[in-house]
């Protein structure tokens, strides 16, 4: 169960359902008595009405005369409801004449008692009577009373057929609200998970480059959260920084006494044996300072970086290299959206977008291109110049390891360090001829 | 031309005055940022070759003060990582090339070669007007295809009046921008400069290429070449 919403709507779903199984057995349950017991107080009630109509028959037995029946239904064919009176012994001594099939086993309720039968397809209620026949007709002798069982037996399908339709309009009503509870409930997940969802958005769309922080304002019960991740963003972002400054000053205090020394190798005043001792290891120190704090100074590829406008940087550089450059005053044009973003730290794009613009510059004769734009999740950047393009060789100055000062100055320094940053960033850089007719520099990069 | 070397670690100022004195550049340096603002604001300078990472005033700041002050001299920045970020900020708030330390005595005389020669309006190293051709990376001059054999400050001179073309430069201007601060400055020795000058390049006298202005300076007037 991995999504919050569907927890929470297979809980609700769950405790909706038992819910309305319990309401509804307990509904049917409450029906089904209520409905007996008016089936019992109506049959209860013909019991009275039959005795009432009770007359002496031979040997002043009771028996009800067929014009006195208290309910015409009784002397009706198949009309659901009769009547049967036991003796003592339990005879059936009187029928209600539409009577018909098997008697029932009835047991005998004590005199003034009922007892009230449910069958599979009828019910029955007896009622104990001791009953004498009318003294007023006997002149000399005053009759024994004598005990007698009354019995009602009605057909059920009447009970069924309201319970059948009790019962449906209960499960359809209760069917109905728990729908439209459910759906209620999940309106109502997805308004209260909203914010959750609109946090995830905005986390995504800084993941992506589009904004550098979380800029919505959210529940009180979100809002430690979306500020604890400002904080934390910001925090890394700071310490990128810091990290670069250090940085800075380490290159700053190795780079200027190795200045001197390099300054000694040339020092045509010092002694030769000296200088030419000293050329290959002041060589090597200033290649691994390069190269140690070029790879340390590498942000890569970062989660959460800063998004960078291209355009803006990209224009920046060329302002800066019109002015190096500015015996050739080259011509700079940019092909990309200017709203363009990239995802990779600010610095690491300077210096690549630096030194093969610088590239380009130092090696073109006029025109410099410079596009960038995103395809399959790839931020390509090109770099383009009219020059002499590259030697058949140059793929080598994408190698690690290759000696920067075997190579022409200045050019494959900068190759070497792109390439090297182009690696952080798990991409590809390719070098080719450009339809101006120089060098080309293709770069994906992963971001 | 004079140069300002503004940079926080002794032995490398000494080492880029050096350089530039070699070069034939009156030098003055300044080890702090503030002294090395002062400076760049109060001197003569031809050319300022300031250090990025500097004590009390950055680089970035004093450039900005330069240029804001409406100083025109070029700039040429010095930094420690091939940082691309803080080579546009400096380029960006005046500088007009950089030099990655650690870097080659070489490498940082051509720069400022061409960063001098580009403030004067030349594209290219040779100057040429006329017969007259000064070769700044070489630092020799041809008259006619014939090497013409200067003096160190004969060159200077000529260099200076050649960048400043049609502009009518003092006796005190060129004093300024040729010798160092212990140097003994004394104006007459420009009066001889200009005329072994005059007498070097134009021994026929039909050119005529430095022109006296009477109590005002000397301007070239050669038309550079096209």
């Amino acid at each position: 169960m991995r999504s919050l919403r569907a927890r929470l709507l297979l809980a609700a779903t769950l405790v909706l359902l038992v819910f309305m199984m319990l309401t509804g057995a307990g509904l049917e349950q409450a029906f089904r008595s209520s409905a007996q017991q008016g089936q019992r107080d109506k049959m209860q009630a013909l019991v009275y009405a039959l005795l009432g109509a009770a007359d002496a028959g031979e040997n002043d037995v009771l028996t009800i005369p067929a014009n006195a029946l208290p309910d015409p239904r009784l002397s009706r064919v198949q009309s659901g409801l009769a009547a049967l009176i036991f003796d003592a012994k339990g005879k059936v001594i009187w029928r209600s004449s539409n009577f018909e099939g098997q008697v029932p086993d009835l047991v005998a309720p004590k005199v003034g008692d009922t007892q009230f039968t449910e069958y599979d397809d009828q019910f029955a209620l007896s009622y104990g009577v001791s009953w004498a026949a009318d003294s007023s007709a006997h002149l000399f002798t005053t009759p024994k009373p004598r005990r007698y069982t009354v019995a009602v037996l009605e057909d059920k399908t009447p009970y069924r057929s309201q319970l059948g339709v009790f019962r449906r309009t209960l499960w359809i009503s209760l069917g109905f609200a728990v729908s439209a509870l459910l759906l209620l409930q999940l309106l109502v997940l997805r308004w209260g998970l909203a914010p959750l969802q609109r946090l995830a958005k905005e986390l995504r769309r800084i993941e992506s480059g589009e904004q550098a922080s979380i800029e919505s304002t959210y529940p009180d019960e979100l809002m430690p959260l979306a500020s604890g991740l400002n904080t934390m963003l910001q925090g890394e972002r700071n310490q990128q920084s810091r990290y670069r400054n250090a940085l800075d000053d380490l290159a700053h205090s190795l780079k200027t006494p190795l200045a001197v020394l390099r300054g000694l190798v040339d020092d045509k005043a010092a002694d030769p044996a000296l200088r030419e001792r000293l050329r290959d290891p002041v060589g090597r120190i200033q290649e691994i300072t390069d190269h140690q704090l070029r790879k340390a100074a590498t942000a890569g590829r970062r989660s959460f970086a800063e998004p960078v406008r291209l355009r803006p940087l990209v224009e920046k550089i060329s302002g800066a290299l019109a002015k190096v450059y500015a015996d050739k005053q080259p011509e700079f044009s940019f092909d990309m959206d200017d709203r363009l973003r990239a995802r990779a730290d600010e610095g690491d794009l300077y210096e690549m977008l630096g030194n093969l613009m610088d590239n380009a510059g130092k090696w073109c004769k006029k025109r410099i291109r410079v596009s960038a734009r995103y395809a399959e999740r790839k931020l390509h950047l090109c770099v383009e110049d009219d020059g002499p393009g590259f030697p058949a060789e140059a793929d080598q100055l994408l190698q690690r390891g290759m000696r920067a000062d075997s190579l022409t100055p200045g050019q494959g320094i900068g190759l070497g360090a792109v390439a090297e940053m182009v690696r952080a960033y798990d991409g590809s850089i390719a070098l080719g001829r450009s339809e101006l007719g120089g060098g080309k520099v293709d770069v994906a990069l992963s971001v | 031309m004079r140069a300002l070397v503004i940079e926080d670690d002794p032995q490398l100022r000494a080492q880029v005055s050096q350089y530039l004195t070699e070069e034939g550049y009156a030098v003055d340096s300044a080890g702090d940022g503030d002294e090395g603002q002062f400076m760049a604001l109060e001197y003569p300078i031809d050319l300022a070759v300031i250090d990025l990472g500097l004590p009390k005033t950055p680089g970035i700041a004093i450039i900005k003060a330069v240029r804001k002050a409406g100083r025109k001299f070029p700039i040429l920045i010095l930094t420690a990582r091939d940082g691309w970020q803080s080579k546009v900020e400096g380029l960006e708030a005046g500088a007009d090339d950089y030099l990655v330390k650690p870097f080659h005595r070489e490498e940082l005389l051509a720069r400022a070669r061409a960063l001098v020669r580009r403030s004067g309006g030349w594209s290219q190293s040779l100057l040429e007007c006329g017969p007259i051709v000064l070769d700044t990376t070489a630092r020799n001059v041809n008259l006619s295809g014939k090497p013409v054999e200067l003096t160190a400050y004969e060159y200077r001179v000529l260099e200076y009046l050649v960048l400043h073309a049609g502009e009518v430069v003092s006796k005190s201007t060129l004093t300024e921008h040729l010798y160092n601060e212990d140097e003994e400055r004394d104006s007459n020795v420009i009066e001889v400069f200009v005329r072994r000058l005059r007498t070097k390049l134009d021994p026929d006298s039909t050119l005529n290429p430095i022109t006296t202005l009477r109590g005002s300076g000397y301007r070239w007037d050669l038309p550079r070449n096209p």
